[in-house]
């Protein structure tokens, strides 16, 4: 893999709160155009993880790198990652459109109606666009925040259990979805509890324990197989 | 300048369609007023202008400090902060689309306040009202700034609500020392006290240059 292909880094990536470790030196690369599965048991370190990929937390030690950024300009960082997180980031009193707009504008988007109409389009939430946030369902308001995240076409997109409250059918358009991100040339880091999903759409797989990694399929594909085997592993220890 | 704006615009459209805010804001300084009519009543209006000053600023601090607490407690819902602070700008620009917002919620109370301050003491506002809205301006300008900085700070702690009076009301001595006196003067000459406007100007240049500078690390994690 060449150096210009890597779209995200972390290099002995530590974080601690206080004298709580949550991550303990992690080492891997996302190339552009693929997608890591990251996966573990709760506490495991997988939101911490994120978190500082998006440069919302400071490492305690190591770094991240997103493409050439070296985590040094942090501002710049964090307008090529798009993140999804566990919570929507959504008001609840602005309008569906009005959310999307408000992100697009924060994120410098130039025309941010325009871009928020297209998003809405394609997340099939245009019906909705002036309805309060808060009154979507939450697969509705899981769609509007995975649009939220991409709003201003990041190369590299990070999604924390984005399958959470989807029923199947929004399910597969988000798995289709990530795989056309992926297929476009953006790099995805994926948190997710589902070893189905990580091996349906993983072509790297990280199983996190107590912030270290405990199973790392690199150079190869994530079998459902090899993760279910990893997993148990990790439970019987 | 377009993240000032955005933050500006998102949060006074919230608090047009919630309103929760400024209700609580004008309802608690008019509290604040009554209690201090019935607690310390002026014999005649000479007394009435000397004490205006002083209870005019107490009813705007304890009004302020709810609606600075309201302001990140939006926020909170749906962890909407981490979405503000994944904005690739400078977090200065966020802080002053929140102080901005802060500023014109409190302005609008403050000015309600004040119809209903000089109704139940018997001041007269009206003949100083334009200086007055400038000793205002620049004691909630400073108000809003150091209290956006550690509204953030304290959102984020076990006890927010205590935290928020622990940590400004110390530093807002120099506000109140300057808007208490610069109102002072107004309603007992009819002017301008220089040297209390040079006071709050110092304050609020020194709390808005340190607030948007730090605002960086207030969000980090």
């Amino acid at each position: 893999m060449s150096e210009a292909a890597v779209a995200v880094a972390a290099e002995g990536l530590e974080k601690r709160f206080g004298p709580v470790v949550a991550l303990a030196g992690l080492d891997f690369e996302v190339p552009a155009g693929s997608v890591l599965a990251v996966l573990g048991p709760n506490g495991a370190g997988k939101s911490t993880l994120l978190r500082l990929l998006a440069g919302l937390a400071r490492p305690s030690a190591g770094r991240v790198r997103i493409g050439a950024d070296e985590g040094r300009d942090r501002r710049r960082m964090r307008g090529r990652v798009g993140y999804v997180g566990h919570a929507t980031f959504l008001y609840p009193n602005l309008t569906v459109r009005e959310n999307l707009v408000f992100a697009a504008r924060l994120h410098g988007v130039a025309r941010p109606g325009a871009r928020a109409d297209a998003l809405l389009a394609e997340q099939g939430l245009a019906a909705l666009a002036d309805r309060p946030a808060g009154a979507l369902s939450r697969g509705q308001a899981q769609r509007l925040a995975i649009a939220r995240g991409l709003v201003h076409d990041p190369p590299v997109v990070l999604l924390d259990e984005p399958f959470t409250g989807l029923d199947p059918a929004s399910a597969d358009r988000l798995a289709e979805r990530v795989r056309a991100l992926a297929a476009a040339g953006r790099a995805v880091v994926l948190v997710t509890h589902d070893l189905a999903q990580a091996a349906a759409l993983g072509d790297r797989a990280l199983l996190l324990v107590r912030g270290r990694v405990a199973f790392d399929s690199r150079g190869t594909r994530p079998s459902a197989a090899a993760l279910e085997a990893a997993w148990r592993e990790v439970g019987a220890a | 300048m377009s993240v000032v704006l955005a933050v500006l615009w998102k949060d006074l459209v919230t608090e047009w369609r919630r309103r929760d805010r400024v209700v609580a804001m004008a309802v608690f300084a008019f509290l604040v007023v009554l209690v201090l009519h019935f607690a310390l009543p002026a014999r005649d209006a000479d007394e009435a202008r000397r004490l205006a000053p002083g209870l005019l600023w107490v009813a705007y601090v304890f009004a302020g400090l709810l609606g600075l607490d309201r302001a990140f407690a939006i926020e909170l819902e749906n962890e909407a902060l981490s979405g503000l602070a994944l904005a690739p700008a400078d977090r200065g620009w966020l802080f002053l689309g929140k102080a901005a917002a802060n500023f014109v919620i409190l302005g609008a109370v403050q000015a309600a306040t004040a119809v209903v301050f000089a109704l139940a003491f018997g001041v007269e506002l009206a003949p100083v009202a334009g200086g007055l809205a400038l000793v205002v301006a620049l004691g909630s300008f400073g108000l809003c700034a150091v209290g956006t900085l550690f509204g953030a700070i304290a959102v984020r702690t076990r006890y927010r609500e205590v935290m928020l009076p622990l940590l400004l009301l110390p530093l807002l001595v120099p506000v109140l020392l300057g808007a208490v006196s610069a109102t002072a003067g107004l309603l007992e000459t009819g002017t301008l006290r220089w040297p209390s406007i040079q006071l709050l100007l110092v304050t609020d240049a020194v709390f808005g240059i340190v607030s948007f500078l730090s605002f960086e690390y207030v969000l980090d994690e």
